[in-house]
């Protein structure tokens, strides 16, 4: 019953209900599902290869592009299983704007525009040095995620769900209000400790920042020649990479540093309390990772914990 | 809801969240914990019931019976802090989180409302859901004893799948009518509330928190009445069909 001298025969069912959705035939041994995406994208014009999950088994996993149809366990007549994923957007577009909306966001309130702070306080400037500080520093960090996303990340799955970026958006962006509403209020009160304590903050941000940097450069680095697969991060002769002795995950021990001198900076709860909810976060994407790393690697190294060195 | 209804509001499959059926289950000895839990928990709230009762009729009338099981009421319902963690240890097949805010969202209308408003415990509403509870736990906490003992009365069952249809909602309307006469004396007194300016730059109006709380009930309980509903139909049919088929 297979095709034609060498040929493949492709029949693609719906992962659920097992109807019949698309046949190929005359398909080469050696084309890749990337290829059999393209052509099912073809008949259907709305599911762009994307957003279509194409597997072997109605429960099981989604093939990678990469793969090739002669290498699967299918005979010469190949069945497949559809699954829409709904509509995707490209992660570089999601960073854009979850990172772009806290940066303006805080100027709204940095400039004191009038329906924030009420019309008698409209425009004006704060007295305290440490706020102008703040906003640079929040600027900062916003602006290089921006500049990272853009020339230093390399993605390894291209897109994530539509309905995703709602939901972190209204996250990103609301905790990026609140907190920017305390520090740029007329009542803000300044730290208790003054000068000391602002100028410990600022190095500790400096410093968190170039090893975040290094840490994403660093990554960068190991996917150079375009390649999705994982490798295990080594220091470089970049000091700050040399927390990759002792973590996993450095650029988060780093990132949840930047936010604990951030609220060091400016003594304000709803900057801590972001910072506790980014610790959890990182912390669960961290044990994550590693114990990633740890599957796929028999020759992890033993010292390293998920974030934060010894301890978690 | 902070009513637990005598549905399956956990994430459970309708069978009873404390019975150890298709997975391995809880071992010997959490079995025999968790029985002594549910026991004592029953056996709680029958104090409660029978505390409302007797003040009742010593009294003549239904106000102010809040003061009578004052105590009683806190100790247990706070007590049910300790099923979040049955949860987290895995001793009971349920969601931590599903858990967590059902059991938050009681000790909260305890604690930090009846409890900390004086002046509300003295409203008719505060009768109207500690009723509804009480008689919501007592056959709930009884339908988790029988399950883990694997003897279920069809009348527990029943029970536990049927009243909830009118315990919910008059446990919710007592709770939001409670919120909503604590109001006036939250923003009088302005309790738990801290403004600007403060060295922690910080500020929260307990007053507009209470409202939020209030509105949240208006999306949470549609969807987690509708749930044991659906629930209802799931468990009673099935028991019918056993029935049929003996």
């Amino acid at each position: 019953m297979g095709g034609r001298a060498g040929f493949f025969e492709v029949e693609i069912l719906d992962w659920k209900t097992k109807k019949p959705l698309c046949f190929l035939d005359k398909v080469e041994p050696n084309a890749t599902i990337r290829e059999i995406r393209l052509m099912f994208h073809k008949s259907y014009p709305r599911w762009y290869p994307a957003r279509q999950s194409i597997k072997l088994d109605p429960k099981g996993k989604s093939l990678r592009d990469e793969e090739i149809l002669q290498h699967l366990p299918v005979g010469t007549t190949a069945t497949l299983y559809f699954k829409d994923l709904g509509p995707q957007i490209g992660w570089t577009t999601v960073f854009l704007i979850e990172y772009t909306g806290p940066l303006f966001i805080y100027f709204l309130f940095y400039f004191r525009m009038p329906f924030v702070y009420g019309l008698d306080e409209r425009f004006t400037s704060s007295p305290h040095p440490v706020v102008n500080l703040a906003c640079i520093c929040h600027s900062f960090h916003y602006i290089k995620r921006l500049i990272e996303t853009v020339f230093v990340h390399r993605f390894s799955h291209g897109t994530m769900p539509l309905r995703n970026i709602v939901k972190n958006c209204l996250y990103y962006w609301g905790f990026a209000a609140w907190l920017a509403y305390y520090i740029n209020h007329p009542l803000y009160t300044p730290p208790s400790y003054g000068k000391k304590q602002i100028n410990f903050a600022v190095i500790m941000f400096l410093l968190c920042e170039a090893g975040n940097f290094s840490i994403h450069v660093a990554l960068s680095d190991l996917r150079r020649n375009g390649s999705k697969t994982r490798k295990i991060p080594y220091p470089t002769k970049n000091p700050f990479t040399w927390l990759f002795f002792f973590v996993s995950c450095p650029n988060y021990t780093y990132e949840v540093g930047t936010w604990i001198s951030f609220t060091i900076m400016t003594q304000c709860v709803p900057v801590g309390l972001f910072t506790l909810l980014c610790f959890i976060q990182m912390t669960i994407w961290a044990k994550d990772k590693h114990c990633t790393y740890l599957r796929e690697f028999k020759d992890y190294p033993s010292l390293r914990m998920p974030i934060i060195p010894f301890l978690l | 809801m902070a009513v637990s209804g005598s549905g399956g509001s956990r994430a459970d499959n309708g069978y009873g969240s404390q019975q150890p059926r298709r997975r391995k289950g809880p071992g010997a000895l959490a079995t025999a914990y968790l029985v002594i839990y549910n026991v004592v928990m029953t056996a709680g709230w029958l104090v409660i019931a029978v505390g409302l009762v007797r003040a009742y009729l010593a009294k003549g009338s239904y106000h102010s019976l809040y003061y009578s099981i004052e105590k009683p009421l806190k100790f247990f319902q706070t007590g049910a802090l300790l099923e979040i963690l049955h949860c987290a240890f895995g001793i009971v097949p349920s969601s931590v989180v599903l858990t967590a805010f059902q059991v938050m969202s009681r000790v909260f209308l305890t604690w930090a409302v009846t409890h900390s408003v004086k002046e509300v415990q003295t409203e008719d509403s505060v009768l109207l859901f500690v009723v509804a509870w009480t008689i919501t736990e007592i056959i709930r906490y009884s339908f988790y004893t029988f399950s883990l003992l694997n003897h279920l009365p069809y009348l527990i069952k029943w029970a536990r799948y049927t009243l909830f249809i009118v315990l919910y909602p008059m446990g919710v309307s007592g709770e939001l009518l409670t919120i909503y006469a604590a109001l006036p004396f939250v923003r009088q007194s302005g309790l738990y509330s801290i403004s600007l300016p403060n060295k922690y730059n910080f500020s929260f109006d307990y007053y507009t928190f209470l409202i939020l709380v209030m509105i949240s009930y208006i999306p949470i309980f549609p969807q987690l009445y509708f749930h044991m509903l659906h629930q209802r139909r799931k468990v009673l049919s099935h028991t019918e069909e056993h029935k049929k088929s003996e």
